[in-house]
């Protein structure tokens, strides 16, 4: 049984500290370099005569799923990993809990390589597939973690305390002797976490865990996960296609499209980097003629307008100074209220989707 | 391999199955209700249609006949048949079913009989239809008896002692003991029966514990426990197994009770020994046929886990199991064949082999050579199935198909 560092003795994590910082810095928790998954898809041709056909001559093409893909992550990060749908992230998941075999580059985990000591690798992680459930179906939630215990090895007492960590956390007390599939999405996804904290895992491998959830879940779910990181220093990865997530969760991202990692680093410095447009909101103590602020539109900048007295300008922060523009805007008209806004981090992640991966190279 | 694990993973398929109301009634209420309702329904329905037939008096046209006074006296005077006056369409009559059955009696037939001429009497009837052919063989046996005695009389006036009118007489006996006899009309069947169910029994779970699984997506989650991939599959083929032996009990036992209770009702019910088929069957017989089924249902289940963990969805699983139904009913209808018996080649023929070692067992026989080797060849059949699901269930591109 592999121990979390807040399982350890006090003693020894003292050692492993000050060797720690006298020598070199911990292993990362996570290295991966060149990982790559290919599959075999067969050409599917068109029409009735193309069906007939492929029943008896199968042309075979190979698809890299995940190609050449490299990063390290360490312990206690909370790392975003995101990417249109197709980009290879739940390949790459499947491939660190050890489920898939990577067709080359290596994987350490833990200390482990998934997919070789899949066995005893998989009781140092904690999994949760937000589309998938680890809790049977058919029977009552509390089963499910009986069964849990049993094959990860939790002692009763361990298992007793986290329950009850759970229920508080958590609130699955309500719900611990319903059938898995009579419960919503949301109380499935809590039962689903607990299910991966049983065995108190440093590691967390989390894919897409907000999906079909509302807004107040997924705030239980965020919070959740931020005191997990925050009181037992557990590593996250999450994949996601909600960048509140992100913005909510995670210092550091990871893009990866066609199975290529696209950007890697704090969240910020993508930010910084892809951050073009910005947005000047403002509202007139007056209704204007939207024609006199046509004035303002011309290189780098375009207005719409929200309602009779707002407005909003965006400008290309490369091409115009925004000082300017306010100069000017408030020189000209009777402003009430006025918001300067970054542009929406959905709007840099699809540019980035739709092929402007140059702009996040270094 | 860890029985440990294994154990794990039944329990949590045993539950999961439970729980499920599809499971049950596949594995445990068809068995149960399937028996009685069928030795029940079909025995009670065939034996109180062949009562009411046999009781029916069926009317009978007699055709000709004026100018024979003593044949039609001796037809009139059989309580068992009404005979009717004629009417030329009386073939269309019998057709239609308002008379049983016609009898031609050439012209003038008593004196022509006296004479010792030979005539021919026609009976028409109507083949395949019970009561016609109930009709066409009472009227038979009428004129046999007529005959017989018109045989005594016309010897005895010439003189000659009576007796050489019928010069010697037949009987028969029965050699074959009780079981045998019921071994013949049923023995046949049960097996049959048992090993469908016993298939039917396991198709459900095997594609719910596969198939299923991999829809519901609760497939990827286990493989990321720390359970060996050989554990989990071996688990829920003991599920599988448990399901399909727990279908054949079931319905052994069903068949059993139902047996005796149709026999009793059935007794009772119609009192003439004539219809009186022979229920009685050997509990030891039914333990026999429960081991010899054992292997073969160890085999189906690994053959269904294997086929179902190929398919992506439970209606593939469906798509791809519906067709191994019929591979399965038709060995073991072919046993049912007269004329296909137990040797050293139909014994290696899996299902074909159980179905016809357990008619034989059934009827009381005992081919210890055979049983034997069907046991054992069924075995070998049994593990290498496993060894190909255990075997597929390793296999990436199988697991997650794309």
């Amino acid at each position: 049984m592999v121990h979390s560092p807040a399982q350890f003795p006090v003693k020894i994590e003292f050692q492993f500290m000050s060797e720690a910082i006298v020598s070199t810095p911990p292993p990362p928790i996570i290295e991966v370099g060149e990982l790559s998954k290919h599959f075999r898809t067969f050409h599917r041709r068109e029409g009735i005569w193309g069906g007939l056909q492929n029943l008896f001559y199968r042309e075979y093409k190979t698809v890299a799923a995940v190609d050449r893909v490299s990063f390290t992550i360490n312990r206690g990060e909370m790392v975003g990993y995101i990417g249109p749908n197709g980009a290879g992230k739940s390949t790459s998941i499947k491939m660190l809990t050890g489920i898939l075999v990577p067709t080359s580059g290596k994987a350490l985990v833990n200390g482990y390589i998934p997919y070789k000591q899949r066995r005893q690798y998989v009781r140092t992680i904690g999994v949760v597939f937000g589309q998938r459930t680890q809790l049977w179906w058919d029977i009552a939630v509390i089963e499910s973690f009986k069964l849990l215990r049993r094959i990860y090895d939790v002692s009763q007492r361990d298992f007793d305390a986290r329950m009850e960590q759970f229920n508080h956390v958590l609130g699955i007390s309500d719900f611990l002797y319903t059938p898995v599939r009579k419960l919503s999405l949301g109380e499935r996804m809590r039962c689903d976490l607990a299910a991966a904290l049983l065995h108190n895992p440093p590691l967390l491998f989390l894919d897409e865990p907000t999906i079909g959830l509302d807004v107040v879940a997924k705030h239980h779910i965020r919070e959740f996960l931020r005191t997990v990181n925050r009181e037992y220093q557990t590593t996250v990865l999450l994949t996601t296609h909600d960048l509140d997530d992100i913005e909510e969760l995670c210092k550091r991202i990871l893009i990866i499209d066609h199975g290529k990692v696209l950007f890697d680093g704090p969240l910020e410095v993508l930010k910084s980097r892809l951050l073009r447009t910005k947005h000047i909101k403002f509202a007139v103590k007056q209704q204007i003629d939207s024609d006199t602020l046509r004035l303002f539109a011309g290189d780098g900048v375009s207005v719409d307008q929200v309602d009779e007295v707002t407005f909003r300008l965006r400008f290309d922060r490369t091409k115009v100074s925004g000082a300017d523009l306010i100069r000017k805007l408030l020189a000209e008209h009777d402003v009430r209220d006025l918001l300067i806004e970054d542009e929406p981090i959905e709007e840099i992640i699809k540019r980035i989707y739709a092929g402007e991966a140059s702009l996040v190279a270094d | 391999m860890s029985l440990r694990n294994i154990g794990v993973v039944y329990r949590k398929e045993l539950k999961d199955s439970l729980r499920d109301r599809r499971t049950v009634i596949s594995m445990v209420v068809v068995p149960i209700l399937l028996f009685p309702a069928l030795t029940m329904g079909m025995g009670y329905l065939g034996a109180k249609m062949m009562t009411e037939a046999k009781q029916e008096v069926p009317e009978v046209m007699v055709v000709g006949g004026n100018d024979s006074p003593r044949l039609m006296e001796a037809l009139k005077s059989n309580k068992k048949i009404n005979a009717v006056p004629a009417s030329d369409d009386y073939i269309a009559q019998i057709s239609n079913k308002k008379v049983r059955a016609a009898v031609i009696i050439p012209a003038n037939f008593d004196a022509a009989a006296e004479r010792g001429e030979g005539k021919t009497i026609v009976i028409d009837y109507y083949e395949g239809e019970v009561k016609s052919q109930l009709a066409e063989k009472t009227i038979e046996d009428s004129l046999t008896d007529y005959r017989e005695k018109l045989a005594r009389q016309l010897v005895a006036a010439r003189g000659v002692p009576g007796q050489l009118a019928k010069p010697f007489e037949t009987d028969d006996e029965n050699v074959a003991p009780p079981e045998k006899v019921a071994g013949s009309s049923l023995g046949g069947l049960i097996p049959y029966f048992v090993i469908i169910l016993a298939l039917t029994g396991a198709m459900y779970p095997a594609m719910d514990l596969t198939a299923g699984e991999k829809e519901r997506g609760t497939m990827e989650t286990i493989l990321t426990s720390p359970v060996a991939r050989t554990d989990l599959v071996l688990g829920k083929f003991f599920m599988v197994l448990t399901a399909s032996m727990a279908t054949a009990i079931l319905s052994l036992s069903s068949m059993g009770v139902s047996f005796l209770f149709a026999k009793n009702t059935l007794d009772r019910l119609l009192s003439d020994e004539a219809h009186g088929v022979h229920f009685s069957i050997d509990p030891s017989a039914v333990l026999a046929v429960f081991v010899m089924i054992l292997p073969l249902s160890v085999l189906f289940s690994a053959v269904l886990l294997a086929i179902a963990l190929f398919a992506k969805s439970f209606r593939e699983a469906q798509t791809y199991l519906s067709p191994l139904t019929i591979i399965v009913i038709m060995p073991a209808i072919i046993a049912l064949l007269p004329g296909i018996e137990l040797n050293s080649r139909t014994a290696l023929i899996p299902i074909l082999s159980t179905t016809l070692v357990c008619k034989e067992l059934v009827g009381g026989s005992h081919p210890w050579g055979f049983i034997t080797l069907i046991f054992f060849a069924s075995c070998l059949y049994a593990s290498i199935a496993i060894g190909v699901a255990v075997s597929l269930f390793n296999r990436e591109s199988v697991l997650f198909r794309a």
